[in-house]
């Protein structure tokens, strides 16, 4: 307790209220807000509907949050895939070259989104690869800016594991893939799946590579809530925007929730 | 067995360091491939020869350069935003704990996984011109036009900057304080120390590392933020990625698109170089 | 636990899982380096069959890094390691038969009691009935049946350990590798595992077993030889009783327990019996020769509880001296006498009576309870 004195500390706390108040509860109970605003022409919303989430569960918007789930899944699948291989095969090279890799690994999470989109629009727009057009070149957008995360994930959780397990693990006799399958995959299981939670949460609100990439028929939502919100539908906008937060939360809490996320941590 | 123990270590070849080959390909394919073709198509032109005065012209194009100084000024100063909440809001939540505290760090943590355009919608509803702030001013006093007008600008980003990216102040801050003993602090004020003293002499310094590591993250994340530009679609306030995508997309000069990408594309790095020295050297 | 539990139809993975018929472990000139520095130098070293070999040393000795380069984790950069006969310095760990029990016991967390012991039998493709039964074996040896459906963190640290030795039992290993095995767990079960693995080899006698620590109580109780490493090199080996009783050098004599170390002068080379002449001060002492030419000085190492303050059959050395301290403990009385310019230690375990301090004081000691070593201070 650094402050002392009971007028001390309420003056600080409200300082903390207001500054956690304004500057990070605001924004989200004002968007929760509006998304239910029937109008909104005073100081505040007034009047209560749902009209713009049963406009989110139809037509253009259903398409996008079905777009935006796929895409998500699809790029942090893939994430992982990649980058769990990449942190597990990084332990059989040297020192040096393990830290080399390791920082090349990370680079697409430095660049900026739009230049990937942008590189990926140029490279892919020609032969021998002509992937313009479809949503394969989303969901690799996506794959690209995400896979440093997947990486960094695994790599943190590798690095805390006591070499003890595997050891002792070959000298029972396990092969290194039964050994991978049986001992090492199981003990960084909760590094893994946080790797998979904050993949699909980023690429849920993915949104400077996708405008540059995105077909006209594969549109996400953070695209979708742009296109609404510089209409003036701002509502709608507010409704998709919950949508998205309220997915992005509950696969967050629920992988939070796992078994195998929590077996690491008890033992 | 005297031979086989005269004989030296056999050396099996070890094809263990091949197995980084396939993500390594997948890296090389989707990332750096499309960047080594941007670097090509800035510098080739249309025709398909070399075309450096075209590359020339948009380096030295007003709007690139208004770009830059923008993307630099908001970046700083949404740097600095972040470090002064993210070290006042650590402070109270390690040291002047309330009831709720923890609740408070995890509601401001989910921020790291939330989109960041989020923040400029909110604040249109909150300080935009038909938004609460302005709404309540005008009927409160009266008033014929809105008079709030920061959003628009580049205050507006740098606000919804400092709300996006001071939590990624604030967790390794708060990381730093926890590993600080509590009881050097109590020791302190028994002795008459001033919060403030025990702030400057024992919590700084001890936070300076994670603060160098955490402010260098804002600087790259500023720099290279897009969302909260576009949403606030102020005709003043063009950064560097909006940039790339308004050339692209809007007016599809695909070379001037390249050549300003490449430019962010440094920028990024350099600040990624930095971040990286600033992580490992501080942070042991 | 005997090695005709597993008579029945052998085929060739279940071969792996042979039982442990007893194997040496042979270390030829292994050498290992890190980084470039040398952390083993060149290890010439033979382990019979059968034996407790205790590998003991302060850290950073290299036993560690010895046993490591037996169970395949670090490659030697020179030399060869046999395991019964066989090469298997180029062998991945998970050839070479053997198993591992670790300071921190590294049970696999998501993993029941049961499944762990049953984890070496399964990566080897071992068939389901067998696995059975060998876990059942297992974990009745250690006295932790009851426990088979458990999690490790259900366990206490002593129980866990338990596990973890079943769980290397069970494989059958050729060798057991046994790296500072209790020095997680506190003083008391510490001891109660020691008697408890000692009981174990008893049962099992064909169970080779290497064991590393840093504690010469527990490699004194349990081994039947001792090797001694420092700075990465072998510094002393025997069976244990004998490296006890006559070190061959200061460093062994010190680390093994506590030391009285005289200074003398070999008086007559003449060896009688093994044995030669040697002058302490005022006093002619017969002990084992070291080949040593007359003239040479050396240092007497006796151990405090080999000396006696009455003379009696077999103690036939005398030294003289006087009484510093005298400390009763009840069981044992610590005594100093100082003998020329050194102070001895005594420890007997019964007197007479409570001798005078700075009385003139008669000490004796058996020739075969003591060393001729080297003045220098290190090998």
């Amino acid at each position: 307790m650094l402050v002392w004195s009971r007028s001390g500390r309420f003056l600080v706390w409200t300082v903390a209220a207001l500054l956690i108040g304004v500057v990070f509860l605001a924004p989200l109970a004002v968007i929760l807000a509006a998304s239910f605003a029937a109008q909104w022409n005073g100081a505040l919303p007034s009047g209560f509907t749902l009209e713009h989430y049963r406009a989110a569960g139809t037509g253009a918007s259903g398409d996008a949050v079905f777009a935006s789930l796929a895409t998500g899944v699809a790029a942090s699948v893939l994430a992982l895939l990649s980058g769990t291989w990449a942190a597990l095969a990084l332990r059989a090279q040297g020192p040096a070259w393990s830290r080399t890799l390791g920082i090349l690994f990370f680079v697409p999470s430095a660049v900026p989104s739009v230049s990937v989109g942008l590189g990926l629009l140029v490279a892919f727009s020609q032969r021998p690869l002509l992937l313009n057009g479809t949503t394969a070149i989303v969901i690799l957008a996506h794959f690209v800016l995400i896979s440093a995360f997947s990486f960094g994930n695994v790599s943190a959780g590798l690095a805390r594991l006591p070499p003890d397990f595997e050891e002792v693990a070959s000298c029972l006799g396990a092969r290194p893939a039964y050994r991978l399958a049986k001992v090492t995959l199981p003990l960084i299981a909760p590094y893994v799946v946080a790797a998979f939670g904050l993949s699909f949460a980023l690429s849920m609100g993915e949104l400077g590579a996708t405008v540059m990439v995105y077909p006209p028929g594969w549109v996400t939502l953070p695209v979708a809530i742009f296109g609404l919100t510089d209409r003036g539908d701002v509502f709608s906008g507010a409704a998709l925007t919950m949508i998205l937060v309220g997915v992005t939360l509950t696969l967050l809490i629920g992988l939070e929730r796992l078994p195998i996320a929590a077996a690491g941590r008890r033992g | 067995m005297s031979d086989l123990a005269a004989a030296p270590a056999a050396a099996r070849p070890n094809l263990n360091g091949l197995w980084v080959a396939p993500p390594l390909i997948v890296l090389a394919l989707s990332f750096l491939y499309p960047l080594a073709l941007i670097a090509r198509s800035a510098v080739l032109g249309e025709t398909g020869a070399p075309d450096w005065s075209g590359v020339l012209a948009t380096l030295d194009s007003r709007p690139f350069l208004n770009a830059l100084l923008n993307t630099g000024e908001i970046a700083v100063a949404s740097t600095a935003g972040c470090l002064a909440l993210g070290l006042a809001l650590a402070l109270i939540l390690a040291f002047v704990p309330f009831p709720g505290a923890p609740l408070a760090a995890r509601l401001i943590d989910t921020f790291i996984a939330l989109p960041t355009f989020l923040i400029t919608l909110a604040f249109t509803f909150l300080y935009g011109s038909a938004g609460i702030l302005n709404g309540a001013l005008t009927q409160g006093f009266g008033l014929a036009e809105p008079p709030v007008h920061f959003l628009y600008s580049a205050w507006g980003v740098i606000l919804a900057e400092v709300t996006v990216y001071s939590p990624f102040v604030l967790r390794p801050l708060l990381a730093a304080f926890s590993l600080i003993d509590q009881s050097q602090i109590e020791v302190a004020g028994l002795l008459g120390a001033r919060p403030w003293r025990i702030v400057r002499s024992v919590i700084l310094p001890a936070a300076l590392p994670a603060a160098i590591a955490g402010g260098s993250l804002c600087l790259l994340l500023t720099v290279n933020e897009f969302g909260i530009v576009l949403f606030i679609g102020a005709k003043g306030v063009i950064t560097l990625p909006l940039l790339i995508y308004d050339k692209a997309i809007q007016e599809s000069d695909y070379q001037a698109a390249c050549v300003i990408a490449i430019v962010n594309v440094a920028l990024s790095l350099g600040l990624f170089g930095l971040y990286r020295v600033a992580a490992r050297r501080l942070g042991g | 636990m005997t090695a005709a539990a597993l008579g029945d139809g052998r085929t060739a993975t279940q071969d792996l899982v042979r039982a442990g018929a007893a194997s040496t472990v042979g270390f030829d000139k292994v050498s290992v380096a890190y980084r470039g520095a040398v952390v083993l130098k060149p290890l010439t070293l033979e382990v019979a069959a059968g034996e407790i070999l205790a590998m003991i040393g302060p850290s950073g000795s290299g036993k560690t890094t010895a046993l490591r380069a037996v169970a395949g984790f670090v490659r030697p950069v020179s030399g060869r390691i046999r395991v019964g006969g066989t090469d298997v310095t180029d062998l991945p760990p998970y050839e070479r038969g053997l198993a591992m029990v670790v300071q921190n016991y590294a049970l696999f967390p998501h993993m029941r009691v049961a499944d762990n012991v049953a984890f070496g039998l399964r990566a080897r493709g071992a068939a389901r009935t067998l696995i059975e039964s060998r876990v059942d074996d297992a974990l009745g040896v250690v006295g932790m049946r009851t426990f088979r459906k458990r999690y490790p963190r259900e366990l206490s640290g002593g129980q866990q350990q338990r596990v973890a030795i079943a769980r290397a039992l069970a494989v059958r290993p050729r060798v057991l590798l046994l790296d500072e095995p209790l020095s997680a767990l506190d003083a008391q079960i510490r001891r109660s595992m020691v008697e408890e693995i000692a009981r174990l080899h008893a049962d099992l006698p064909d169970l080779t077993i290497l064991y590393v620590t840093h504690d010469q109580s527990e490699a004194l109780t349990l081994a039947d030889r001792i090797a001694i490493l420092k700075d990465g090199a072998l510094c002393a080996v025997g069976r244990t009783a004998d490296l006890y009783r006559r070190p061959p050098n200061r460093f062994a004599a010190e680390f093994l327990g506590r030391a009285n170390l005289l200074p003398v002068v070999i008086e007559d080379d003449r060896s009688v019996g093994g044995m030669v002449a040697v002058r302490a001060g005022a006093d002619r002492l017969l002990v084992a020769g070291d080949g040593a030419p007359a003239g040479t000085r050396r240092l007497l190492c006796v151990r405090p509880q080999h000396l006696t303050l009455t003379a009696e059959l077999g103690y036939s050395n005398r030294i003289g001296g006087r009484l510093r301290q005298v400390h009763w403990q009840g069981e044992l009385t610590h005594l100093v006498a100082e003998v020329g310019d050194s102070l001895v230690r005594i420890v007997a375990t019964r007197l007479p009576a409570l001798p005078e301090r700075g009385g003139a004081v008669d000490m004796f000691f058996a020739p075969g309870d003591a060393s001729l070593i080297p003045e220098e201070a290190g090998v």
